[in-house]
């Protein structure tokens, strides 16, 4: 079985179910085209009458839009009345397929998802073939409101009585997804609010600092906020009322004192081999295990060479001497049996923590002892609380606690009174910071224009903050910093293009361009240097050299021809297009700084006269 | 609505409404009885209750709307069940079930695609949500969120034309240039060309003209420049400001602009905000009725105007309903149309386990 159907045979099941016009969606603007193709191979052609439907409503289009009259794919369309609609293409060229399918004159439309958010026509049919899309580089699930917009495509007001959404499974569906999306309710929206720097800088030109957070707090982000902080104050209401019992006693912030006075009182317990954990036998053994002395094992008897702590747990160790001239480090627990004789025994610091001598004499000893010795008593003392030391009684005498009458109900409740006011103060403490966050943010921005020389100390704009204040696109920052450097000096409208162009390009797609000239790449070589510097401050742009030389090239060649242009690279006119109709918004920026900034406004004005001829002068 | 008569209400309807109110609310709420799902459907919406109200008088509305159109002889058995459950409560509910339609036979190919044609040529006549919506802006700002494709174009041409005969100007926001653009072209045959203007990034013409289509962006620079100290007229006697696709005020790079456009947009001119569905417009009408002088209502309708069914396809050409019921079972992904469910599972099967999840 073929991965999904093929184009041909998909179509020709919607026109023979009566189920066409379609709009059929597909993963890439490639998998259209190649749509378009297998088509362009097939033999199905369309009777006489619908081809000269289409071939009337294109002469109208192109009445308005002559470039359409070019179009490599006009034949096809009217031969077999289906035609692809993608971000590739002109926006004349898909005003043409959007109006041939208004009219009711194709039989299909190949297109991407972005088509579901942009322009607006309807089908009888939408046939979706993919449950995720790709953002920033990495396929998501639609979610319910993106598959109830695509599919939302089905069914013409006053053309059709139903409506069709088709799924036809392929390598990059998921059924579960779409079928969810299909029942299910459409996302909740939520605030994306950022500021930005032209928000900071036209915030305080018309308010004074003050009222700011008052403006601030209309925002829907701060709507949003107050909703979570809602749920936080019905749950802190609900933690009051649990404090409720725990309220002031003999003294008014009982849980406080209470709990100084239980640390200072555990800071000060006595620290000496009582609170160590050791069992009460062998704490009371301890004292007799001392070097030469002769114990008794499990399994046969020895002789202590040393007593020491270990390092890590501090538990009692011993170093024996075995019978047949072991010698063995053990926890003092190992003892079973301490024995009445003890014998002289030479100490030094290292290994085998005795002399030679002593140690030959010894193990000769141990092996002649008699079988039976005498045992020596040991008192053990049972495990007791060790009652608070006179002197400890005496430091924390500060404290009223240890004689107050509702000590027992302190120390009762302290665990719960404290975890319940910790909630309480964690909760608070979200509050305020959900009321203040965005101010905060808006703060940071104020100490980076600040810095850089935009507003002044009290927050309110400088020379430049005020021509700054109109670059209210992207990258802002970079451009003022770039206009503050004087890197626009007296610049061409070509070179000047291309720079705009590098800075408002946000796709990554890859192509073969023409080459840029040295100047360009000079400029742009330092243009990249500034942006790094601003990156602390400001997300830097693409800066494609390549999209800048394109630019350059259409800007610096006036003969050059939309076609003769779309020869010189691999980008799709869809994209050149809108390349150059950001390239022109930006500078349209540059041209309102005419009072301060009058040869860059010119030269603005002048790059974008010279951008707009063929297809962007006709275009909408 | 106090929280008691909320609860009043809740305990009022049938589970299965509830837990339908309790999708995306409540995580697991199948396991919970009919009381505990009360109980946490109020915790849960503490933060919303506004929503859960509109959801639940919807829920109760759409109801009422099936109830007549269900064969008469269900009537009084679905009212004589509550007295059954409450006296039997072991008792076996098989109509539960039917009313669910599990036991109905699926729906047949034939009669998924049967219905399909044009409707008969009849005067315009516009929806009662489209009235309503016209009637409530004469009064208040007013966010529209219904199904893509309902007629939220209809609502704006009539309230321009209204502004415009009050001698108002009114700004048409929308998010892309293409929209702009369309919407201009369709504006113009309307109103007549001198009365349409356009200004986008890169684009500006008849700029001083009543009717003045824009992107959100450029509307945003304007009252920038207003607030800024620029005197701009036609901000002076704007008298209404639509906003198409609403929506876009949770795009993660865009959204920040309809944020800024609508918090300075000036208190004069009413606003009309149109969305496709969206999950909480009551969030977006509460918003502007706490910060314009003038309050909002929302509009919201979630009934398509041309009915859609769902289909499946297979890769051998093979067509059959995509769910058990004619139209979209709304809130039962679950039941499939058994040819479907059979068919993708060879679909699966056949093109290898990697492929799917």
């Amino acid at each position: 079985m073929p991965p999904s159907i093929h184009p041909v045979d998909l179509v020709a099941t919607l026109r023979q179910k009566n189920l066409t016009p379609a709009i059929i969606f597909l993963t890439s603007r490639r998998a259209c085209d190649e749509a378009m193709q297998a088509f362009e191979r097939s033999q199905v052609v369309l009777p006489k009458a619908r081809q000269e439907q289409i071939a009337g409503v294109l002469t109208q289009v192109t009445a308005q839009f002559p470039s359409i009259a070019e179009h490599p794919l006009i034949g096809t369309v009217q031969r077999i009345g289906v035609a692809a609609h993608h971000a590739g293409h002109l926006p004349s060229w898909k005003i043409a397929v959007e109006e041939l399918m208004r009219t009711g004159s194709l039989d299909a439309v190949f297109a991407t998802t972005t088509l579901a958010a942009g322009v607006d026509f309807p089908a009888r049919t939408v046939v979706v073939t993919q449950s995720s899309i790709r953002k920033a580089r990495d396929f998501t699930d639609l979610t319910a409101s993106e598959i109830q917009q695509l599919a939302g495509r089905a069914g013409r007001r006053g053309k059709d009585l139903v409506g069709f959404a088709v799924i036809t499974p392929s390598p990059y569906i998921d059924l579960t997804v779409l079928t969810k999306g299909l029942t299910g309710q459409p996302e909740a929206i939520h605030s994306q609010f950022v500021i930005s720097y032209p928000m900071v800088l036209n915030l305080l030109k018309a308010h004074p600092r003050e009222q700011i957070q008052s403006i601030l707090a209309k925002s829907f982000a701060q709507f949003q906020l107050n909703q979570r902080t809602a749920v936080l104050e019905t749950k802190l209401d609900g933690l009051r009322a649990e404090m409720e019992p725990f309220g002031p006693r003999v003294c008014s912030d009982w849980i406080t004192q209470w709990q100084i006075f239980d640390q200072a009182r555990k800071r000060k317990k006595p620290r000496g081999p009582a609170a160590r954990q050791e069992s009460p036998d062998v704490a009371a053994r301890l004292n007799f295990l001392t070097p030469g002395r002769v114990i008794g094992l499990v399994r046969g008897r020895g002789i202590i060479l040393r007593q020491y702590r270990s390092k890590g747990q501090h538990a009692p160790m011993v170093t024996l001497l075995r019978e047949g001239g072991a010698l063995n480090e053990c926890p003092a627990s190992i003892v079973t049996q301490v024995f009445d004789r003890t014998y002289e025994c030479e100490e030094t610091s290292t290994y085998p923590w005795t002399t030679p001598q002593t140690l030959e004499h010894l193990t000769h000893q141990l092996a002649e002892l008699p079988p039976r010795l005498p045992i020596l008593p040991i008192l053990i003392h049972p495990e007791e609380d060790v009652p608070l030391d006179s002197s400890i009684i005496h430091t924390l005498g500060d404290f009223p606690c240890p004689s107050c009458p509702s000590r027992q109900a302190c120390q009762r409740d302290f665990p719960r009174a404290s975890r319940v006011r910790q909630e309480i103060q964690r909760h608070t403490k979200s509050i305020q910071a959900l009321q203040t966050s965005l101010w905060h943010r808006f703060q940071e921005r104020i100490d980076v224009l600040e810095r850089f020389g935009y507003l002044n100390a009290t927050a309110q704009l400088t020379t430049d903050g005020e021509w700054a204040r109109l670059i209210r696109i992207d990258h802002s920052l970079l451009i003022t910093e770039l206009i503050r450097a004087e890197a626009f000096g007296a610049i061409d409208p070509p070179l000047l293009a291309a720079i705009m162009a590098s800075i408002a390009h946000d796709d990554d797609r890859p192509g073969s361009f023409p080459r840029g000239s040295a100047g360009l790449v000079t400029l742009l070589f330092q243009v990249r240097k500034l942006a790094e510097s601003l990156m602390p401050h400001e997300e830097p742009p693409m800066l494609r050299a390549d999209v800048a030389a394109l630019t350059e090239r259409w800007v610096a060649d006036q003969t050059l021809t939309w076609i003769g242009l779309a020869r010189l690279t691999t980008m799709a006119e869809g994209d050149m297009f809108r390349l150059f109709a950001r390239t022109i918004e930006f500078l349209s920026q540059l041209k309102t700084l005419k009072g301060t900034h009058p040869s860059l406004a010119e030269s603005a004005d002048r790059a974008i006269a010279a951008m707009r001829r063929g297809v962007l002068e006709e275009l909408p | 609505m106090t929280t008691h008569e909320l609860e009043r209400l809740l305990l009022q309807q049938p589970v299965s409404l509830l837990h339908r109110l309790a999708r995306g609310r409540i995580s697991r709420h199948f396991r919970s009885g009919k009381r505990k799902l009360i109980d946490l459907l109020l915790h849960a919406s503490a933060e919303n209750r506004p929503g859960l109200e509109s959801d639940l008088i919807a829920l109760i509305e759409e109801q009422t709307r099936r109830q007549p159109a269900a064969p008469a002889e269900k009537l009084p058995q679905a009212q004589a069940r509550p007295r059954a459950v409450a006296f039997l409560p072991t008792a076996p509910r098989p109509h539960k079930t039917e009313d669910h339609g599990h036991h109905e036979p699926p729906v047949s190919l034939h009669e998924w695609l049967s219905g399909i044609g044009v409707p008969p040529a009849q005067p315009f006549v516009p929806d009662a949500w489209q009235v309503d919506a016209l009637a409530r802006l004469a009064e208040t700002d007013v966010v529209v969120s219904v199904p893509t494709g309902s007629g939220k174009t209809y609502v704006a041409i009539e309230a321009t034309a209204r502004a415009m005969r009050e001698n108002r100007t009114v700004i048409y926001t929308s998010p892309l240039k293409a929209l702009s653009n369309t919407k201009f072209t369709e504006f113009s045959r309307l109103f007549g060309p001198d009365q349409v203007g356009i200004l986008t990034g890169d684009r500006r013409e008849n700029a001083q003209a009543s009717l003045l289509i824009m992107t959100t962006e450029i509307l945003r620079n304007l009252l920038y420049d207003a607030a800024g100290g620029e005197i701009d007229v036609r901000l002076d006697t704007l008298g209404l400001v639509i906003m198409d696709e609403s929506q876009y005020l949770a795009d993660p790079e865009r959204g920040v602009v309809w944020e800024e456009t609508l918090i300075f947009c000036p208190s004069q001119a009413r606003l009309l905000l149109l969305s496709a569905s969206i999950g909480n417009p009551q969030d977006i009408a509460d918003w502007l009725t706490a910060i314009r002088p003038t309050p909002c209502s929302l509009i919201r309708h979630t009934k398509r105007s041309v009915p859609l069914r769902a289909g499946y396809l297979h890769p051998n050409e093979k067509l059959t309903p995509l769910f058990r019921t004619t139209g979209i079972p709304y809130g039962q992904p679950h039941l499939l149309h058994p040819e479907s469910k059979r068919l993708f599972a060879e679909y699966e099967e056949e093109t290898g386990p990697s492929r799917s999840r």
